[in-house]
């Protein structure tokens, strides 16, 4: 494995997803063609309602067999050193799987707590096929560095909300590659409320047909965050669809990045594509950039776009709220959480968005 | 012309080519003594010979792009292209007196007769220098000087020393060092204080010569609340071997100036056109890049402005089409240094049997400029299984007060469209023909009416056989 890392270890900047972090910035020690040591987190996994896990939902350490079949980080054809990276690293490779034809009714919780200098995990997503779940992971713990690399498959004909919650305090690497089966309807969500440096690859490929995917991003960044979000959606089987909600708030003098590739492969007809980034600039020296890319090789679309919209809080909002009686931090606060919310609130059902607003309340404070 | 390079071209109707009558023809390839050999010949001053040979390093040593068609780009061949060819002895400021054969190009291109009708002032650029050249007295009497570069270079020293590469450095790219390298020709525009030039000026630039290089160089220069329109036009016969424009484009427009440069590119399709076109705007002054990519084989051209001054505008409105083998990576830069600057982009194109139309822009505001507005529009059109688009856009929002917005499509033809139009008794391939110069009217409206009505027909000649 380390052998495949450091043949791939050199990274050209020119490529979009390096622009804004460069790998030696994203890499822990800075030297990239280092391979330190890293520990592994602890991983549990429990319901909200608190009930009892179900039968057929499982994490365990993954096979030879599991990675050949479950593993994606070939296919990353560029900004490949990252995954190849944690994969080197890691001490363990575990499985998460979800048996075919699973419901489970209450959201489930995958916590991933770190611990250490470094920490990484390599986490095999299965999820079968006709499953309906929610899945909730939160990345949490006090290790300094965290690397995360997600990969896997969405059954056929599941429909599965995915959530990450980001709230290390830590730098962190997170590296997603997810396929969606035939028909599958997946949402994707991703919610950052205190990482002070991130550099997050997302990329799904809707290879099958009928596949449906909505990816969502709620971004809070504050202080000296730096984050940076690259997301890629590639269509390769006929009539599939995706959107991308991707709403960033920054604050302080942080540095929040969104780069996205949308790509429409020769063959896939009928593809309905669209990807949106908005990025709210709260203060003066923060700083929001979006590259929303979109690769189009196929006639026979429904239609595929992107837009961006960079802005401050609405004046005129502020003043509606003002003259109801709020004062200028509450009607700041209301007007923020509304804008994060409106990707947060498409994530899951009821219940998950209820636990995912409980846990970011406290930090749209430190704004 | 061979099979191959016909099944390239299709209905290129300017593919023509007259024979090769050089007064001064060098070797193909680039070395120091190219570049000063040039230099030497343009009898000019020691600094301008010294910016070459500096450049020309610089294009040594700095490597290919690593973005955009890097495969088309490692095919370009640089000892396989000639750096200078003169055809004419002198630039005329009569038609009677330039040579006959170019005359006759020219012609056959129509420009005479655009002069006469509705253009202040004509350069003809025949390969590497200027054949003829002409302004209207009026303008002249006016202090408007518009020559071409040598010959600005030669009679206005200082203002040329002042300006000249202060908004392209020659080390900017790859390209640009090329071009600052071994420039010839070009146009040399200034327009004094409070003038308005009311026709537009023309350049056109035609490569007669097979594995001819072409590096022109132009400065326009609009003073305080001054005003001038720009018109390019190229055009380049068919060979199977491949060509290289590499031009490079500053404009500075002074507090209140207003500037437009107009392009219609219809290079033929063996001809790489890697430019670099870049303008400053001072306090409230305007910039408008109005850009046309019809021809060439790849096109790597996004032109750029600095907002500089407070109150100034930037606008690019962009066509392109790409048709077999084609690759049009065009797109707009825009850079918001000061307060209270708007800009505006709009970028349309057209991909058809294999081509390939990308849009590649960057945005930026910086973190002083305040209450900054953008507006970026991308639509593209795919008419075939086989074609591409690609959409590269950049934003980096340094400011709290800015709003930027930034929106693409990318689509094929309307069904609903296509039968409505055949309904009314259009055929198939006229009806896609409407409907392509339909997507491409909000930049036809902004050309002088002539170029317009010629992109039209370009256009329908494109559209042609393609459909069944």
């Amino acid at each position: 494995m380390s052998s495949s890392y450091l043949v791939h270890a050199i990274t050209d900047k020119a490529a979009h997803i390096w622009r804004y972090t460069s790998w030696k910035k994203a890499h822990p020690t800075g030297s990239i063609e280092d391979i330190p040591e890293s520990n592994s987190p602890e991983i549990s996994i429990s319901l909200v309602d608190g009930k009892s896990i179900p039968e057929g939902i499982s994490i365990d350490e993954a096979t030879d067999l599991d990675i050949e079949r479950l593993g994606h980080e070939l296919d990353f054809d560029n900004g490949t050193a990252a995954p190849k990276f944690i994969s080197a690293v890691v001490p363990k490779v575990y499985k998460f799987s979800i048996k075919d034809k699973l419901k489970i009714e209450s959201p489930l919780l995958v916590k991933i707590t770190t611990t250490g200098d470094i920490c990484t995990v390599r986490l095999l997503i299965d999820i079968g096929n006709q499953v309906e779940a929610e899945i909730i992971t939160i990345i949490e713990g006090d290790a300094k560095w965290t690397g995360i690399l997600r990969e896997g498959k969405y059954g056929a004909n599941s429909i599965v909300n995915d959530v990450v919650t980001q709230i290390t305090g830590s730098r962190l690497l997170r590296c997603d590659a997810l396929s969606l089966g035939r028909d599958a309807q997946v949402k994707a969500g991703t919610v950052n409320a205190s990482s002070s440096q991130a550099k997050i690859d997302i990329r799904h490929w809707l290879s099958e047909p009928g596949s449906s995917l909505k990816v969502n991003g709620s971004i809070l960044s504050s202080n000296q965050d730096h984050l940076d979000s690259h997301i890629e959606i590639t269509h390769t089987g006929r009539e599939t669809h995706s959107r991308l909600e991707w709403h960033s708030a920054c604050g302080g003098k942080s540095n929040t990045t969104g780069t996205g590739m949308l790509r429409i492969d020769a063959g896939a007809k009928g593809a309905d594509a669209g990807q949106l980034f908005h990025n709210l600039l709260l203060s003066k020296k923060a700083k929001a950039n979006s590259i929303p890319e979109l690769e189009v090789l196929e006639s026979e679309v429904v239609g595929c776009g992107h837009g961006t919209a960079n802005g401050p809080l609405d004046e005129q909002q502020l003043f509606y709220l003002s003259t109801r009686g709020f004062d200028e931090h509450q009607a700041r606060a209301a007007l923020i959480a509304a804008f994060l919310n409106t990707p947060l609130s498409d994530m899951g059902s009821q219940q998950l968005h209820g636990w995912l607003i409980e846990r970011i309340e406290n930090h749209l404070n430190t704004i | 012309m061979s099979e191959d390079a016909r099944s390239a071209v299709g209905d290129y109707k300017a593919g023509w080519h007259d024979p090769e009558n050089a007064t001064i023809r060098f070797d193909f390839g680039l070395s120091e003594q190219v570049v000063r050999d040039i230099s030497a010949l343009k009898n000019e001053p020691e600094w301008m010979t010294e910016l070459r040979v500096k450049a020309f390093h610089h294009f040594n040593e700095r490597p290919m792009p690593t973005w955009g068609n890097m495969h088309m780009l490692e095919e370009i061949d640089f000892d396989k292209v000639c750096y200078y060819l003169r055809s004419s002895d002198s630039t005329e400021k009569n038609w009677d007196d330039v040579p006959e054969d170019i005359r006759n190009t020219f012609d056959r291109l129509g420009i005479p007769e655009a002069e006469q009708k509705w253009l202040s002032g004509v350069t003809a650029q025949y390969e590497s220098e200027a054949v003829y050249h002409s302004i209207r007295e009026d303008l002249e009497e006016q202090g408007v000087i518009f020559l071409d570069m040598d010959s600005g270079l030669r009679e206005y020293e200082a203002i040329v020393k002042k300006y000249f590469c202060s908004v392209v450095p020659y080390a900017d790219n790859k390209f640009s060092a090329l071009n600052t390298a071994v420039w010839s020709g070009g146009s040399f525009i200034y327009v004094p204080s409070g003038v308005h030039v009311e026709m537009p000026v023309q350049a056109y630039f035609r490569i007669n010569a097979k594995n001819m290089g072409q590096f022109e160089r132009t400065l326009i220069i609009a003073d305080e609340g001054s005003s001038v329109h720009y018109v390019e036009g190229c055009t380049a016969p068919t060979y199977s071997t491949d060509s290289l424009h590499s031009a490079v484009v500053e404009l500075i427009a002074l507090p209140g100036a207003h500037i437009r440069y107009s392009t219609v590119q219809n290079w033929s399709a063996n001809v790489y056109n890697l430019v670099t076109k870049r303008g400053i705007a001072h306090e409230k002054a305007t910039i408008e890049w109005i850009d046309g990519n019809i021809g060439s084989k790849l096109t790597m051209k996004y032109p750029a402005v600095i907002l500089k001054g407070e109150g100034s505008h930037a606008e690019v409105i962009s066509v392109a089409y790409s048709g077999k083998g084609q690759h049009q990576d065009a797109g707009a830069k825009i850079h918001h240094l000061a307060s209270n600057t708007t800009s505006k982009i709009l970028s349309k194109s057209i991909s058809k049997n294999g081509g390939r139309g990308s849009y590649r822009g960057m945005v930026t505001v910086s973190p002083k400029a305040e209450n900054c507005k953008v507006n970026v529009v991308c639509d593209a059109l795919l008419l075939d299984e086989e074609s591409r688009s690609d959409t590269y856009p950049t934003m980096e929002v340094g400011n709290s007060g800015a709003r930027c917005e930034h929106e693409a499509s990318v689509s094929k033809v309307s069904d609903d469209q296509l039968f409505y139009l055949m309904s009314r008794g259009h055929s198939e391939e006229e009806a896609l023909a409407l409907i392509v110069n339909g997507f491409f009217e909000p930049f036809t409206r902004e050309l002088p009416m002539e170029y317009a009505v010629e992109l039209n027909q370009l256009m329908a000649l494109e559209m042609e056989g393609s459909i069944g």
